[in-house]
């Protein structure tokens, strides 16, 4: 038997954790994806909205400052120097705590400062370097930018540089403004996974969180967004920095200098509950496989321990043991295959003890019928004038039919019988035939008391459960006679000796005598009669099963044709054996190897005395 | 239904009894009750093949104690042929009304069943066959049976 490679019960199990292991994965990553997508559009949306309200706020704030400041550029553009005007403007802002004058030195292209006014003493000569050196970069304006804004020291504090163009004196006059925004830095400064920025197209945090004001945020992560974004007044964007780790990215243009205000959320936190939902999901993920993978063994079981059973079952067929019974309750298709199988193992078994007994009974048959073939005589035989040859040939193993001869003195007794039915139970009762007429041919007693003997025998062995038809002859070597007993049997035909072409008239039935069958009854009393043999005439003593010779159509041989075959084979009066041999030929030809229906016997009797 | 197909009607005293088939070991003539009459009327036109177990069962049946007169009508060849052979087929009590002679033309190859009746063609101990039997074509028929034989139970 072929061995298993992978079971039925591991596909089903597969089949059935497989398929919602790929289910539940695809929708647990297409949920989660949707999930990441709509987390994202939410917090680029909640922090874009932050970014341009800032943005608009410090806008409008620095315009106002702005505006607060032009009466002050007016006074010392007309002045040359700032008056007490100014100084009350200054004294009065709110967010301006400083404000210098610059003018570029053409002689030796140096910025000069000219004039400066402050909101407390002193704070001109304590700001002066870092003004000073801030204020060397107002020389970075151009046409197009004419504004640049800085963190000053790192507080709540901004250093505005203001060209402006001085067209009366045909020139351009250099404006620092320190201003104060405390309330916007405070915005900037709140600590959380979102950080927000004040910066400059060039990077520069100039409000934000306190670790990051004053350094070029540029050189911490990736702002190449922002060049392109000079167009653009709001964006947001992923970028990494410099341990490529993702941030989400929104930006607002304030719309004063190069000013812009960016929020920054590092996109772990900000999808932090993506995180929380892919782990409940992979827990519920893996309960729900681990409960599939349960409910699977239980299916897979409950559907393969029946086929398991058959499947040992069958190895069991294999080696050749049907003696049992598969015990599966089921009652779906596989209970009905068992069923069947069940029915079929016993069927089996059932054929193989009937083909074992019917083995057993060929072999005792097959013995039966050596032992029947010695209740024959030899086919071919001369007892005193008569020459005797027959044929006989059982419709199986064993025959019903019996013939013999025996010579005892001057009586040559000719027997001829032919038991109900064929087979086995006829045999049986030819043996018993045969043992009797084994001690009657000894008694010397005439055909009529012989049968008388034989039926009892018969009767005795058979109690009229089979029958026996009979034919003996007895033929007195000195009177040439023939005295015959019949129990309702064929009659013999004679035939005598004639030189005319022999006719269906020339067959005598020696039928003159009839009585009972042997074994039909008991009590009964057999008669004989008489008929002289006369040298060269022939007898032909038979069975009925020569007319119920079929051939391959199932046609019988049937009376005429036997008739006819006796007629042709003994038209002159040839040998017993030439004569025998004669019919025997007839019927083969015409029975072309067909088995026979019948057993068939017949001998033929021819008188040689001359 | 079995191999034999058996008919029977009772007429007053009379017992009609149509068969037709195989008779053979598979027959139950048990079945077949013949008491309660005066007369059986056994038509056996039908009747196709007997085999020995055929002929004891038969034997059994008709022969055991049967009070009644026994007729035999249509009797053909394979019945006939067991009358002369078989001592008991047919009872003391019973008799032959017809039966069926068979004829060939040997050159045609031509059968005919020729109905014999009891007082036309037979009577007890004599024969009296058709002057002549022709077939279809008008030619002169031959008896297909060896007489001696096939009427032996007409001279008994």
């Amino acid at each position: 038997m072929q061995k298993r490679r992978f079971s039925i019960r591991y596909k089903i199990l597969a089949l059935l954790t497989l398929i919602p292991v790929f289910t539940l994965g695809a929708f647990l990553l297409m949920a989660l994806k949707i999930f990441k997508d709509d987390k994202m559009a939410y917090v680029f949306d909640s922090t874009s909205n932050l970014s341009g309200t800032l943005a608009s706020q410090i806008k409008n704030q620095l315009n106002t400052i702005i505006i607060g400041a032009k009466p002050l550029f007016q006074d010392y553009a007309e002045q040359g120097k700032f008056s007490g005007v100014s100084d009350s403007l200054l004294k009065n802002s709110p967010n301006l705590d400083f404000m210098t004058v610059y003018e570029l030195d053409e002689t030796i292209n140096k910025l000069t400062m000219k004039s400066y006014i402050e909101k407390s003493p002193q704070m001109g000569e304590e700001l002066a370097p870092k003004i000073e050196q801030l204020m060397a970069r107002a020389r970075e304006l151009t046409k197009k930018q004419q504004r640049l804004i800085f963190s000053f020291d790192k507080d709540d504090r901004l250093f505005i540089i203001e060209r402006v163009d001085n067209t009366k004196q045909q020139k351009f006059i250099y404006f620092g403004l320190l201003v104060q925004l405390s309330e916007l830095e405070q915005m900037f400064k709140t600590s959380g996974a979102q950080k927000i920025f004040l910066i400059d197209s060039l990077g520069q945090v100039i409000f934000g969180p306190q670790e990051f004001i004053g350094e070029m945020l540029s050189q911490k992560m990736d702002l190449n967004f922002l060049k392109q974004a000079e167009m653009i007044s709001q964006g947001v964007e992923v970028s990494k920095d410099r341990t490529n780790v993702d941030y989400m990215v929104s930006y607002s243009k304030v719309g004063f200098g190069d000013l812009y205000v960016m929020t920054s959320v590092m996109k772990e936190k900000a999808l932090g509950a993506l995180g929380i939902l892919l782990r409940k999901s992979v827990i519920f993920f893996v309960l729900l496989i681990s409960l599939t993978v349960m409910i699977s063994l239980l299916a897979s079981n409950t559907m393969t321990q029946s086929l398991t059973s058959l499947f040992d079952a069958t190895k069991k067929v294999a080696e050749g043991k049907f003696n049992f019974q598969v015990d599966v309750k089921s009652n779906d298709e596989v209970g009905s295959l068992a069923e069947n199988f069940n029915l079929m193992a016993a069927e089996v078994s059932r054929l193989l003890s009937r083909t074992a007994e019917n083995a057993r009974m060929e072999n005792e048959l097959r013995t039966a019928k050596t032992v029947q073939e010695t209740l024959f005589p030899e086919s071919l035989a001369q007892l005193g004038p008569l020459q005797i040859s027959g044929f006989y040939e059982p419709a199986s193993e064993c025959g019903g039919d019996w013939w013999h001869y025996s010579q005892l003195g001057d009586k040559i007794l000719l027997w001829i019988g032919d038991a109900t039915g064929h087979g086995a139970p006829s045999a049986l009762i030819t043996a018993a035939a045969k043992s009797a007429a084994s001690i009657i041919e000894w008694l010397n007693v005439g055909p009529a008391q012989a049968m008388e003997l034989l039926n009892g025998s018969i009767y005795e062995c058979s109690r009229g459960q089979l029958m026996m038809t009979f034919f003996l002859a007895s033929y007195d070597t000195t009177t040439g006679e023939v005295t015959y007993a019949n129990a309702s049997h064929e009659a013999p035909f004679l035939i005598r000796k004639s030189n005319e072409p022999l006719k269906r008239k020339d067959l005598i039935p020696l039928n003159e005598v009839n009585n009972p069958r042997l074994g039909q009854s008991r009590s009964t009393t057999y008669i004989e009669s008489k008929i002289k043999l006369e040298p060269g005439d022939l007898m032909l003593f038979y069975t009925d099963g020569i007319p119920d010779i079929r051939n391959p159509k199932g046609e019988s041989w049937g009376e005429r044709e036997f008739v006819k075959a006796i007629i042709n084979a003994n038209q002159d009066f040839p040998t017993a054996t030439d004569s025998m041999e004669r019919i025997s030929t007839a019927f083969q030809k015409f029975r072309q190897g067909s088995s026979l229906v019948d057993d068939v016997t017949f001998f033929v009797v021819k008188n040689n005395e001359i | 239904m079995g191999k034999l197909d058996v008919k029977m009607n009772k007429e007053g005293e009379k017992l009609n009894i149509q068969m037709s088939g195989v008779i053979d070991e598979d027959v139950d003539f048990q079945q077949y009750k013949l008491v309660g009459v005066q007369q059986i009327s056994l038509d056996l036109n039908g009747i196709l093949s007997i085999n020995s177990c055929g002929i004891r069962e038969w034997i059994k049946w008709i022969g055991s104690g049967v009070a009644a007169q026994i007729v035999f009508n249509n009797c053909p060849k394979v019945i006939v042929d067991q009358i002369n052979m078989v001592d008991g087929f047919l009872p003391t009590n019973a008799k032959v009304i017809s039966f069926f002679v068979p004829y060939y033309n040997e050159s045609l190859g031509v059968e005919k069943n020729v109905l014999f009746r009891y007082g036309s063609e037979f009577k007890e101990g004599s024969l009296t066959p058709p002057s002549a039997v022709k077939d279809d074509s008008g030619e002169v028929m031959e008896m297909d049976v060896i007489e001696s034989k096939y009427f032996k139970f007409i001279k008994k």
